[in-house]
């Protein structure tokens, strides 16, 4: 079991006099902004060991893809590399920084390699340009099968010293999959890289939904006859029933603060939006309408909830008060809205319309304005869920007669690509914290 | 004397007949042979006295009948409860659907011993957790109109699996409006 392992590599901050400080020059907060010109050289071998082209062609294309989907930077040309490229040099005074400002790149992505005796040392640095100055360096130690999870983790610290906020890169990504011919749940890098089954239930896997504390998933499964909300310990594998009462255990969420979970029961003969405690017992029933009312989604604060209901006639967002129980119509257009998720920085609610039985991903404020359409064109878009930065979106994406897949997007609706295989009939993503 | 033990014989085997008669699925042979084995000792038991064996006969025979006819009531409800469609984003019962569900309720009012799970289904147009929702009220709306008609709730079980089992995977309307329903699973 690879992910086991993953936390294996040891993470060593170098320079910390020069990581708080980054530079003034560069400072950019949402993709689309702005874009920086970053060179980013290759890993050059360091000291003892051979050669290992692969483990350089892997870290580089990991990487590659996490800055090019973050579209915060213009790569430079690598077929435009002076001689400084070639040059080790790792500390600021023996870089040629002029060479770099002739080419236009404002960032500089340097680094090394060793490989001793199965252990892979990889050391990196992020120099400004223009002001000479080092933003963030690291120094990684793991296996040779960490690499791309030295990749992606090095991407968020790059995000991190540009922007002040950590990339959501160096995380997992659970899924449900029908690649079995039953639908099972799965978990995969950020980049669709090494999916993994997590079930065997051979029934009906649904709607995972990852702790924000601990390393633990939630999903709804038949497996015992009625859909029951099971939880399951990601490194024990341990698996329980959290909810299993008579009808519907779904659409479970935990709580920013990770204590209690928002799901939907149907107990009493209607689907009504509860509050459980993460043993299980009933905190609290948070609605309360003959309508149906399913796909609970927390603010990022725990005071608010988003959710559907069919209450005004066709299915719409709505945000239900934790506290005072009010509740307010979020959605108006359209005449089918489902599957909200609250942006972690709490600006904006992402969900799904479905428009002539083809649904596309939409944003809008809190408060009901600046409704935007995110997706367009061929294919169903649904279930959107926001990284933990906020800054993207995972979604799956059904093209008719065709396949069904996991894609990302940017928070603005840019930069969408498809990362799950082919032939899954993948659905529901949901993306972890840093992992 | 004579005259009356051929007469029970041959009551005895118009009866084993009638018994395996109606065990047609061979998982019902063994209950129809302990049947007839239970018969023969009560043959060999039995007094001999006239007028006992005579109402032991009748009785029996009516017995027989009436457990014969509850079995073929449980078969007739087994293959003839049939499922009923529903429209788009709907769970209120059309006619249609009332009119099988009148026929449903009359098979299960025969068949007093047959247990059903009525499911509840819809099709993949919409999101998942709505249709889960969904496909519960149209098992429960279904299952109350059953007991409208007169058959006891508690034989009637509910559950719903939205979009996850379609009839039919096609992504026309005909697929659809067949997927969009529910049926009913006996349970013994």
């Amino acid at each position: 079991m690879k992910y086991f392992t993953i936390n294996a590599f040891v993470l060593i901050m170098l320079y910390v006099l020069c990581s708080t400080s980054y530079a003034a020059r560069i400072e950019i907060s949402a993709p689309g902004e702005q874009t920086i010109p970053l060179a980013m050289t290759r890993l050059l071998p360091m000291g003892v060991g051979g050669a290992k082209p692969a483990v350089v062609a892997e870290f580089q294309e990991v990487l590659q893809g996490d800055l090019e989907l973050s579209g915060l930077f213009d790569q430079v040309d690598p077929a435009s590399f002076l001689s400084d490229a070639d040059k080790l040099g790792l500390r600021r005074n023996e870089i040629d920084f002029y060479q770099w400002r002739m080419l236009g790149a404002e960032a500089l992505i340097k680094g090394g390699y060793s490989l001793s005796g199965g252990r892979l040392t990889i050391e990196l640095r992020l120099f400004d340009v223009v002001t000479q100055r080092l933003l963030t360096g690291r120094r990684y130690v793991g296996q040779v099968s960490d690499v791309r999870q030295i990749a992606h983790t090095f991407a968020d610290q790059i995000l991190k010293s540009l922007t002040g906020e950590k990339g959501p890169f160096a995380a997992k990504i659970a899924y449900i999959s029908k690649r079995t011919g039953h639908k099972e749940l799965y978990m995969m890098d950020v980049d669709g890289h090494d999916p993994i089954r997590m079930t065997d239930h051979r029934s009906i896997v649904l709607n995972p939904d990852f702790s924000p504390t601990r390393k633990e998933l939630i999903f709804t499964s038949y497996n015992k006859g009625n859909p029951d909300l099971f939880r399951k310990e990601i490194y024990t594998g341990r698996e329980s029933r959290v909810s299993l009462k008579q009808g519907l255990n779904i659409g479970g969420r935990y709580s920013p603060d990770g204590r209690e979970i928002a799901l939907t029961l149907s107990k009493d003969k209607n689907s009504e939006i509860y509050l459980l405690g993460t043993d299980g017992t009933i905190h609290r029933r948070l609605t309360n309408h003959y309508a149906i009312d399913v796909d609970p989604s927390w603010s990022p604060k725990g005071n608010k909830i988003a959710f559907v209901s069919d209450r005004r006639g066709n299915p719409n967002i709505f945000i239900v008060d934790v506290h005072t129980l009010d509740v307010s119509r979020l959605t108006y257009e359209g005449k089918y809205n489902a599957t909200p998720a609250w942006s972690p920085k709490g600006d904006r609610i992402a969900y799904a319309r479905m428009d002539n039985g083809v649904f596309n991903i939409f944003t809008i404020r809190e408060n009901g304005s600046d409704e935007r359409q995110l997706t367009f064109g061929q294919g169903s878009k649904e279930h959107p869920r926001w990284s933990p930065d906020g800054r993207f979106l995972i979604y799956s994406k059904d093209i008719d007669g065709g396949d069904k897949s996991i894609w990302i997007m940017r928070a603005d609706g840019t930069g969408g690509r498809k990362i799950s295989a082919r032939g899954g009939k993948d659905s529901h993503p949901a993306w972890s914290v840093h992992w | 004397m004579q005259k009356l033990t051929i007469t029970g014989l041959v009551i005895f085997f118009a009866l084993s007949l009638l018994v395996s008669g109606c065990a047609k699925k061979p998982a019902d042979d063994t209950h129809g042979m302990m049947q007839e084995t239970t018969q023969v000792e009560m043959e060999k038991n039995k007094p001999a006295s006239v007028s006992e064996t005579e109402v032991m006969d009748t009785s029996a025979a009516d017995a027989a009948a009436d457990a014969a006819a509850a079995r073929a009531a449980e078969r007739a409800a087994a293959k003839g409860l049939e499922q009923i469609n529903f429209d788009f984003d709907q769970y209120v019962l059309t006619d249609d659907a009332k009119s099988i569900l009148v026929n449903n309720a009359g098979l299960l009012r025969a068949a007093a011993a047959v247990n059903v799970l009525i499911e509840g289904h819809c099709d993949e147009r919409g999101s998942d957790e709505y249709n889960l929702a969904l496909g519960e009220k149209r098992a429960l709306a279904t299952k109350n109109y059953l007991v409208s008609l007169g058959v006891a709730a508690q034989r009637l079980s509910i559950i719903s699996y939205g979009e996850e089992m379609p009839l039919d995977d096609a992504r026309t309307k005909a697929a659809w409006a067949k997927n969009r329903r529910a049926n009913f699973k006996v349970k013994r």
